[in-house]
């Protein structure tokens, strides 16, 4: 039960200091802004479907964006402001709060792949019609929990490092091109497909084209097998993410390089 | 932690472009067009993004106000401050043309490399000069992150990096050709078809013009920045 106190209040503190400095949003968004404006110029003169690959694509770029940027910079920020000693003193686990900002971040990203949408549909004319909404809102909802379990994973290394920014710059597109946001894995070399198949965004956005597209043949599993990967990874993720939690903040202590940037 | 940026970003980017345009229309002049331009464009991480958050990092350091307070000649200083980027996007670029080459498969066998030593030199050096007028910007403003995530990026979409600036509504072509990099994907395309360094000569100039242009207007943007930054005591706000 205080676990989740520490998550509501996490999330709380995380989603008003938002609002008091909304500007922040832009630099977690742009990126999939701009790679789906220039995926629709590509796509302009497509027929068929194939749109349905940026708009879905676009829109799983702006979760991750935002998750990605949310977990980077949770503790970066604590350390430029000289806060995060107090972040740790507190008798709450860190995992916990880091949780609670990653969720406020997927619960961002969750605007901003909707804003992603709405720029496509009306700015673009881009025909976006969903077969099964409710599906669709299934698998829209476990890739973003998804996406925050990976960057709950990400976030513990985060603690580690003074170059948590440049990691969150070189963590954005390689997710991007392993999970096949815009594009099918299938076109990368064989040999990554493993990495591919990790990933529970590539499950997530396959799930979701399933859902959007009743005609779309994807990975050949089906929705469901899909949206088990989902949750099954989401699982993996959270596991591994409280594990490395325990031993980095640990070691974070014991060095005393929690300062260090 | 700084090869990663400079191994990881340029084949993440390329590749997410290529694998797009291999998806659309798998034909290996597209995928020439696209891997070449973004070779070029992934200076901007160094060039835009490093050089523009140098005020920003200042400020978040507490170096700021004692930088301000030397009688340092201003453009030296903001001059000095970047020259490391100018080699970093050098280093970039040419991370970039290897990936394009060994790993996409971009034909450079009738590449004149003098002529496109001559294009990434330039484009390094303008784009620098284009990041510091973003970055003066940074004095006044309390980060100057997010001006330098738009410009990072909008160069992907508005400077002929992944289709001909031609395919964009006239009006914004303008944006494109106030930016040096506009004339640096050109040229190095160019190079990379066996053009030589005289038939180059009218764009590259072009190119200098408009990242002399850059640093000039960056110049007395941070003179004016710095004066406004003093007068309302917004120097340390971050």
């Amino acid at each position: 039960m205080a676990e989740l106190q520490t998550l509501w209040g996490s999330f709380r503190m995380s989603m008003l200091s938002f609002f008091a400095d909304p500007q922040w949003i832009i630099p977690n968004i742009i990126a999939p802004f701009v790679f789906t404006a220039v995926a629709l110029i590509f796509f302009g003169n497509v027929s068929g479907s194939l749109a349905l690959y940026a708009v879905l694509g676009g829109g799983m770029m702006g979760m991750w964006g935002n998750t990605l940027y949310g977990s980077g910079f949770a503790l970066a920020f604590d350390r430029w402001n000289g806060t995060i000693e107090y972040v740790l003193a507190t008798p709450s686990r860190l995992v916990w709060i880091v949780a609670g900002r990653s969720a406020s971040s997927a619960f961002l990203g969750l605007v901003n792949a909707l804003a992603i949408l709405v720029v496509a549909v009306l700015g673009y004319g881009t025909q976006l019609g969903i077969a099964n909404p409710l599906l669709f809102l299934l698998a829209l909802m476990l890739t973003l929990t998804s996406l925050s379990a990976l960057g709950i994973v990400f976030c513990s290394s985060f603690l580690l490092t003074r170059s948590a920014q440049v990691l969150t710059n070189g963590l954005e597109m390689p997710i991007y091109v392993a999970s096949g946001s815009m594009f099918p894995i299938a076109l990368l070399p064989f040999w990554t497909h493993p990495l591919s198949l990790s990933l529970g965004p590539t499950w997530g956005i396959d799930a979701m084209r399933y859902a959007a597209d009743a005609t779309y043949a994807g990975m050949g599993f089906g929705y469901w097998t899909d949206l088990l990967m989902v949750l099954f990874s989401t699982i993996v993720y959270l596991a591994i993410g409280f594990w490395l939690f325990i031993i980095v903040e640990n070691k974070a202590r014991r060095d005393a390089t929690l300062e260090e940037y | 932690m700084w090869l990663t940026q400079l191994l990881a970003l340029p084949l993440f980017q390329m590749a997410f472009f290529v694998y797009l345009a291999r998806f659309v229309s798998p034909t290996v002049t597209n995928v020439t067009f696209i891997a070449v331009g973004n070779a070029l464009q992934v200076a901007s991480f160094s060039s835009i993004f490093a050089v523009c958050n140098i005020t920003s990092e200042e400020k978040w350091q507490g170096t700021l106000i004692p930088l301000i307070a030397t009688p340092a000649n201003r453009f030296p200083l903001f001059l000095g401050r970047a020259s490391f980027q100018i080699l970093n996007g050098i280093a970039t670029i040419a991370v970039g043309f290897f990936y394009a080459n060994y790993i996409f498969g971009v034909d450079m066998s009738r590449t004149d490399f003098a002529a496109l030593t001559i294009v990434i030199l330039i484009t390094s050096l303008t784009m620098t000069g284009f990041g510091l007028m973003l970055g003066s910007v940074g004095l006044f403003m309390r980060t100057a992150m997010i001006i330098a995530n738009i410009f990072l990026f909008i160069g992907l979409l508005v400077c002929g990096v992944n289709f001909p600036v031609t395919d964009l509504p006239v009006w914004l072509q303008p944006v494109s050709y106030a930016i040096p990099m506009t004339y640096g994907t050109l040229a190095a395309r160019a190079a990379v078809n066996g053009a030589g360094i005289v038939e180059l000569t009218p764009v590259l100039l072009q190119e200098a013009g408009a990242g002399v242009a850059s640093i000039l207007a960056g110049y007395v943007l941070f003179v004016g920045f710095e004066l406004l930054a003093r007068r309302r005591g917004t120097l340390e706000e971050y």
